[in-house]
């Protein structure tokens, strides 16, 4: 493993590009030939959107509900929800790369570093983007209406594939510190938590109590809401900023976190 | 454990309760695997009751605890089922299994100890479960038969789960047994009265909903905490509860005998 250390990988910006559109493209190949593992990204949130909205569809009849029907309301939860456990599936698979060995084999190859992390990151996005097309696809079948328009369905897209980057930035770097598939599965708790204590599934303005107070706290609840507002309300400035700002916010620190994680496993090598 | 088959003689009902303390010595050696079968019911019930309390308000319940305890506390207890599932696939794969074969004694023996021994790893997730709905302001109309009610719709569930993952494991024979075993639970839970009452559904969930026995289960379970206990509101129950238990059990035991053709 010694031999790492001075195999100098590339330092052509068009190379290290180059790198890391490979491992993307092997990332998303890798997705694509696991449907078992793809498929509870795309199932379980519409399950719960069909669910949500065959349950609780009395409640958009109600004046505040910020939506005209719950199934409007469900579509940024439900995309969200896919988003959050592909990131964590696909962190998965970083993590049986180093358990395998093939982690180990890019490492002795002239592969620019950042690539590894980058290529993986850009994977999540890719999957998260083809995510919005389907469940939106799927929602409009089913009668729902994006009020935002060309616009909305952009900010949709564009927030779903950010939050991706976000989410497998920090899931990535787990991945890489631990090694270890069953830690990344670990930590889908955490994903859960976020979730549910947020107004993902139902609006805050019902919520009484504690739990109210942390779905306010937790930054899930506004990236969910301003992505609801490019579905159920007109274009709005806001609506940019909950959506598309706070998540690059969190992908700006857990791709550092990510990168950082890489530069201290090759450091112990 | 294989001492202790044999020195009963292979008496069925000792080797029953010796699969249900081998159940346990698992929970006790593994704790990592059973930590999440008590940590989700009682994450969903605060979750489900925090997101969900205006829903079910709307539809008349005082307090959201009173529609959510009972639904955790029986998916708390289905849990038990994966756990079934995963230690009978370990014990295939250690020739566990087959010395069990070998006793001497009933067959239907192997499928009751697992299955008994699922209500056991019930009990903790059941019990914090209510305590937390006591702590959450649940109301109990029905007096202490409520929560006997309760009890008693998340032990058939988890007799029913457990001998479905059985006869599942018994003919698939992999780790796959207990996602699909996962996957029905989940399923059947959540297509019936689990979020809202029936009066509250809408479409193509309500006919689902209707014909589902987990909805005659939950209305068991939840008949004490809402108001009286009624004859009306038990017998569905106690008959979807016999009908399910009977199935399952019927197809562990066909699976079983497959198993050893």
């Amino acid at each position: 493993m010694t031999a790492v250390a001075h195999v100098a990988p590339p330092r052509s910006l068009s190379t290290a590009v180059h790198h890391t559109l490979r491992l993307m493209q092997r990332s998303v190949l890798g997705r694509l030939r696991q449907p078992a593992a793809l498929a509870p990204s795309f199932i379980f949130p519409l399950f719960f959107a069909a669910l949500g909205s065959a349950s609780f569809q009395r409640m958009s009849k109600l004046p505040d509900f910020p939506a005209t029907s719950f199934l409007n309301y469900t579509a940024a939860g439900a995309i969200v929800q896919g988003v959050l456990f592909a990131a964590t599936s696909s962190a998965g698979d970083l993590a049986t790369d180093i358990e395998q060995g093939f982690f180990e084999r890019l490492l002795v190859s002239p592969v620019t570093r950042t690539a590894i992390v980058i290529g993986r990151l850009g994977s999540a996005m890719v999957v998260a983007i083809a995510q919005v097309f389907v469940f939106l696809g799927l929602f409009m079948a089913f009668g729902a209406r994006i009020e935002g328009g060309v616009a909305g369905f952009i900010g949709l897209t564009v927030a779903g594939a950010l939050l991706a980057l976000a989410m497998s930035g920090l899931m990535s770097g787990i991945a890489i510190r631990s090694g270890s598939p069953e830690v990344v599965q670990g930590s889908f708790p955490m994903v859960f938590a976020l979730l549910f204590l947020s107004s993902s599934f139902f609006p805050r303005q019902y919520m009484t109590g504690w739990y109210k107070t942390v779905a306010s706290w937790n930054p899930m609840s506004h990236i969910v809401e301003g992505m609801q507002g490019f579905m159920n309300q007109p274009l709005d400035v806001d609506q940019f900023l909950r959506a598309w700002l706070i998540p690059f916010g969190i992908a700006a620190v857990s791709i550092g976190f990510g990168l950082r994680a890489l530069s201290n496993r090759l450091a112990a090598q | 454990m294989s001492n202790s088959l044999v020195s009963h003689g292979g008496n069925p009902f000792s080797v029953s309760s010796a699969l249900v303390r081998r159940t346990m010595l698992r929970v006790r050696r593994m704790p990592a695997a059973f930590i999440p079968s008590i940590v989700m019911p009682v994450f969903q019930l605060i979750a489900f009751s925090g997101a969900f309390g205006a829903a079910v308000r709307l539809a008349g319940v005082k307090n959201a605890m009173d529609w959510y305890v009972p639904l955790n506390g029986v998916q708390g207890a289905s849990f038990g089922a994966m756990g079934v599932s995963f230690g009978l696939i370990n014990d295939m794969q250690t020739g566990f299994f087959d010395r069990l074969l070998m006793a001497p004694t009933k067959r239907w023996a192997l499928i009751v100890g697992p299955m008994a021994g699922s209500i056991a790893r019930a009990a903790l997730p059941l019990a914090l479960v209510i305590l937390i709905g006591f702590a959450g302001g649940m109301n109990v109309p029905g007096g202490p038969l409520a929560i006997v009610l309760v009890v008693v719709a998340a032990s058939g569930v988890a007799l029913s789960a457990s001998a479905f993952a059985l006869g599942l494991t018994y003919r698939m024979r992999n780790m796959g047994a207990a996602t699909l075993t996962q996957f029905a639970i989940f399923f059947t839970i959540f297509l019936s009265t689990s979020q809202v009452p029936l009066s509250n559904m809408a479409g193509w969930l309500h006919a689902v909903a209707r014909v589902n026995p987990m909805t005659n289960v939950l209305r068991l379970a939840r008949q004490g905490l809402l108001g009286d206990v009624t004859w009306n509101g038990t017998w569905g129950g106690l008959v979807a509860l016999a009908g399910m238990l009977f199935l399952s059990t019927w197809f562990a035991l066909s699976g079983l005998r497959s198993l050893e053709k």
